[in-house]
């Protein structure tokens, strides 16, 4: 604490307030210093998200489009789904769990979507890699924002931690300035969950709602209790 | 009055606790371990989400409408520059001799050359800012973070960080200076640097809002994840990451 009750956040100001920052500069990620194959898979993206990102000559929709594509590509959203259910994971039906991971998908993409015209250039630089276990990495980054809008901070550490599946990586979370964007979202659906009898079709209905509000640019709804 | 700016919050941190006291928010709720406040916590979150609403949004929305992106950067290097021995005191107790350098090093270019600092020539310099406080020094020195708390005016929070916060008042210069003819300077200043930190987190808090399944929980975990991570020095820590 500092201040106010958003002092804290200073330094994640410029990453914070856009999530896509660090998933859209994973997609500019400079190709130099990769070593591990890890780093190498983060560093792999960079043609490909950017010819996405400064394709100006398609329509809006279709670039849209074609960046969700490649986000749940990158990502393997079920797990990361399973994971932000907590325990509840361990109570609810395969028809609950299916619908909930449809819906955290529609919900992770609208929020993305949502933040995807606040990308102006920042890159990511891979600073190095550290071993959680056998097949599942974190993959340390700079992201840098050539714009000068980091006031005079250092450049904010965006992490992402990638596992191999199937024999290809994938992004299961991403830290941006020490804060894990999954665990975030896990202890955000725990609290709702404990507040609503651990009904996981209220939260899969909930976050279907809040999408739809992202989507038009609104506020969260009302939670029920 | 040393410190005029900490006692008016504390003053109307207690005013305004006492109106959340008609919150309807269930003050035995608990829905995380290291949270046992929770229901106090909440009211406390959702009486500072309306006086936010009421009164730091619409100033910090004006502030950013009346005052040219070029003057508000100017203001917060100011403000920034003169927090410099608070983060000087912090990076010599946490036993950063280096960073405590950088920041003596950015201290002088930018009160010499950067006019006072209004203007941040240290960055493009290579010397760029960070920030150390006295929480993060207790964090450092082995302090625990439980129990989370949020406060009134000032937000998350936990017995660590909050005798940091008094801590570095203490330390500040900005509150020896307010002896009588600086009173109104001391209090004007902390109201400057209120607005410029509210309008600097404007498209956070805009977006905290907006995507967030429930704000509280989205903040508590964000506070407590940044704050460890901050007192590693940004450091990635791997050794506690959760299986997924």
């Amino acid at each position: 604490m500092t201040r106010l009750q958003f002092s804290p956040f200073s330094r994640l100001r410029a990453a914070m307030a856009a999530i896509i920052v660090a998933i859209v500069a994973f997609a500019a990620s400079e190709p130099a210093l990769a070593s591990t194959p890890a780093e190498q898979f983060v560093s792999q993206n960079v043609q490909r998200g950017l010819t996405i990102l400064n394709n100006h000559s398609i329509p809006e929709a279709q670039r849209r489009a074609e960046f969700r594509d490649f986000l749940t590509g990158l990502t393997d959203i079920r797990r990361i789904a399973l994971f932000t259910l907590g325990a509840a994971r361990r109570t609810a039906s395969p028809a609950e769990i299916d619908a909930f991971v449809n819906s955290f998908r529609d919900y992770a993409v609208a929020v993305y979507e949502s933040r995807l015209n606040q990308y102006s250039g920042q890159f990511l630089r891979v600073s190095g890699s550290s071993e959680v276990s056998p097949g599942d990495t974190v993959v340390q980054t700079l992201l840098v924002d050539p714009s000068g809008r980091s006031n005079g901070q250092e450049p904010i550490e965006v992490d992402f931690r990638v596992v191999q599946d199937n024999g290809h990586f994938v992004v299961i979370d991403v830290s941006i300035a020490g804060v894990w964007l999954g665990q975030e979202e896990r202890e955000q659906f725990s609290s709702f969950l404990q507040q609503n009898n651990n009904n996981v079709e209220a939260l899969t209905q909930h976050l279907q709602q809040l999408a739809l509000q992202v989507r038009a640019g609104g506020g969260q709804p009302q939670q029920q209790r | 009055m040393r410190t005029s700016w900490a006692a008016l919050t504390i003053a109307l941190g207690l005013v305004l606790a006492g109106c959340a006291s008609t919150s309807t928010t269930n003050s035995q709720l608990q829905t995380d371990p290291d949270d046992p406040l929770e229901g106090w916590n909440r009211q406390v979150f959702d009486m500072n989400q309306r006086f936010d609403e009421a009164i730091m949004k619409p100033t910090a929305e004006a502030y950013i409408a009346v005052v040219p992106e070029p003057a508000r950067k100017g203001v917060h290097n100011f403000l920034t520059n003169l927090n410099s021995p608070v983060v000087f005191a912090n990076d010599l107790l946490q036993g950063e001799v280096g960073l405590a350098g950088e920041t003596v090093g950015r201290f002088g270019l930018n009160t010499t050359i950067g006019l006072g600092g209004l203007v941040d020539v240290a960055t493009p310099a290579g010397i760029p800012g960070h920030s150390s406080d006295f929480g993060q020094t207790l964090g450092v020195w082995g302090v625990g973070e439980d129990p989370y708390l949020v406060l009134p005016l000032l937000g998350p929070s936990n017995p660590r960080d909050l005798a940091g916060y008094v801590a570095d008042q203490a330390m500040s210069p900005l509150n020896y200076v307010g002896i009588r003819d600086y009173t109104y300077w001391s209090i004007g200043a902390g109201a400057v640097n209120i607005v410029d930190e509210r309008a600097q987190n404007m498209d956070t808090l805009n977006q905290l809002e907006q995507t967030s399944l429930d704000p509280y929980a989205s903040m508590r975990s964000l506070y407590r994840q940044y704050r460890r991570s901050h007192i590693r020095h940004g450091k990635s820590s791997v050794k506690d990451l959760p299986s997924m």
